[in-house]
């Protein structure tokens, strides 16, 4: 009953949005509507538990002291802190919690992304080698790109940011078009799959 | 000839540290010291921005800007977000903004401070935050708004009724908020495609970061996507159209608005020391910096290369 009970359910309502999709019914929209209603109510509730979940994987490894367990004191500490703050004085322009965001989350989250640029420059010079006609091709198309992204390449000549736009509008186009036609057919045979009740890896438990 | 071998031998094995501080010095020095350069405006950023202007001044129409994003995309994408706030103030463009992350909620707040200090608007009534909505209701608003937004989402940010508020007047669904506008280093505005677009019609742009901004492009071919502003470079060149447009003056200094012309927007230049608030011309001082970063990399390519080569060479010369 533990497998079969949340199977009869997808599979049931999996099918009722399908046909509400297509019916354009009273009855189907009233449902429509009380679905929204509920799922409202509902969802909320995903916070508390992803809230208990850091808290019991986090509280674990600082009761076992396994290593690195420091990391997880800050992250228990940074919640507390800044939900209290959020809670007491409000998250408005000018409060404590904005504070904290603009001078600690907000320098650090920038830190983090702006990482990337040291390492694709270590990279392009370490390991971007025209090894071979493959290699070469996108070496070049990757230069292309970069100068007709920035004022320069217009600067220098007309056809470098037109070349970079082809490269963005044919190749790259066609490269991504081809992938997402692959993963919407993969998709449809997913939801395809759930819906019959083929596909139960998402209920867990192995099979 | 030999020395000359070795010194490209040394180059292969540059201590990345070097380039680091390279990487770095090419960064600051132009953030520091902001240099003139010309900002070029591409077809999608032009084509949200005369979206969003042909709602000038209408109160049956309004934008939707979506906050998908966190602090660590921020410098690629605030600059465009406020922008676009500037832009909407400016011409009295109806401008309602949500997001469904807990970490785009203060960037949300931040944007819209840093936009209205020029000017003389109101919550509620020139614009509307309908501040952060869990995740999990993403889908059930997004498809709700097709129908009746007051309904999808019944309070503001400040826990007012949205079905009283006098922006909402002439405003019930995508027929009104007719453009959404999605901020995200993500495939979130998929979403918006599928669901907004697809179903309601609505008209979806998006704001991205340049690492993605090449999956948007078969959205783009398509019409699926009305605009899109691409990293640092589609936000330099809205601060440009703005300023060009919205922000123009008449000979006396009175505003004086102007509508898009590829002409004027091509032939203008505007010199950094001309603005004088650094929150409107970030994203072209950070293009700066982005340019002088591209050509240290495209140097680092090549400099690797010819060591690449000559080593290869020599190693050939030796093995026979």
């Amino acid at each position: 009953m533990k497998r079969q009970i949340p199977l009869i359910i997808v599979i049931g309502l999996g099918f009722v949005f399908v046909a509400h999709t297509f019916i354009p019914a009273k009855i189907s929209v009233d449902f429509y509507e009380w679905w929204q209603t509920w799922s409202k109510a509902i969802s909320p509730f995903a916070v508390v538990l992803g809230v208990m979940s850091l808290f019991m994987v986090h509280s674990t490894k600082i009761t076992r002291k396994v290593s690195n367990w420091q990391y997880s004191a800050v992250t228990l500490g940074s919640l507390a802190i800044t939900s209290l703050i959020g809670f007491v004085w409000g998250t408005q322009e000018g409060t404590p919690f904005m504070w904290l965001f603009k001078n600690i989350q907000m320098p650090m989250g920038a830190t983090m992304f702006s990482l990337l640029a040291f390492h694709i420059a270590s990279a392009a010079y370490k390991a971007f080698r025209a090894r071979s006609l493959e290699a070469t091709v996108l070496l070049l198309a990757a230069c292309i790109v970069m100068l007709g992204q920035v004022p320069l390449g217009s600067q220098i000549s007309k056809w470098i940011p037109e070349t970079s736009q082809w490269i963005l509008n044919v190749p790259n186009l066609a490269a991504k078009r081809a992938i997402a036609l692959g993963v919407g057919l993969g998709m449809t045979a997913t939801s395809l799959k759930i819906l019959l009740g083929i596909e139960r890896t998402y209920l867990g438990g192995g099979d | 000839m030999s020395e000359k071998m070795n010194f490209f031998e040394r180059l292969q094995a540059l201590d990345r540290r070097w380039i680091y501080l390279v990487v770095l010095l090419a960064i600051m020095v132009p953030l520091v010291i902001p240099f003139n350069s010309k900002t070029y405006v591409t077809e999608p950023s032009e084509n949200v921005y005369k979206k969003i202007d042909s709602f000038t001044g209408r109160t049956d129409r309004a934008i939707l800007m979506c906050f998908s994003h966190d602090a660590s995309t921020m410098a690629e994408l605030f600059p465009m977000e406020v922008a676009i706030l500037r832009h909407c103030f400016e011409r009295k463009i109806q401008v309602l903004t949500i997001c469904f992350m807990p970490q785009a909620k203060p960037l949300m707040d931040y944007a819209i401070n840093t936009a209205k200090e020029d000017y003389n608007v109101q919550s509620g009534i020139d614009y509307l935050n309908l501040g952060y909505k869990p995740y999990g209701l993403f889908l059930p608003i997004m498809l709700g708004m097709g129908d009746d937004i007051a309904k999808a989402v019944e309070t503001d940010d400040q826990g007012r009724k949205v079905d009283n508020l006098p922006i909402m007047k002439e405003l019930s669904n995508y027929n009104e908020l007719n453009l959404v506008i999605d901020f995200a280093a993500s495939a979130a505005v998929y979403s918006w495609i599928i669901y907004a677009r697809a179903r309601f019609g609505a008209n979806v742009a998006a704001g991205i970061t340049a690492v993605m901004a090449a999956d948007n492009y078969p959205y783009l071919q398509t019409g699926q996507l009305t605009g899109m502003l691409s990293g640092l470079k589609g936000a330099a060149e809205y601060e440009k159209m703005v300023d060009v447009f919205a922000m123009h003056k008449d000979e006396y200094g009175n505003p004086d608005p102007r509508e898009f012309s590829k002409e004027v927007i091509k032939n203008t230049w505007i010199k950094m020391s001309d603005i004088k608030e650094r929150r409107y011309k970030t994203a072209r001082i950070g293009m700066n910096a982005q340019t002088v970063a591209h050509i240290m990399i495209i140097f680092f390519i090549i400099i690797g290369n010819i060591g690449y080569f000559v080593t290869r060479a020599k190693k050939k010369v030796t093995a026979e």
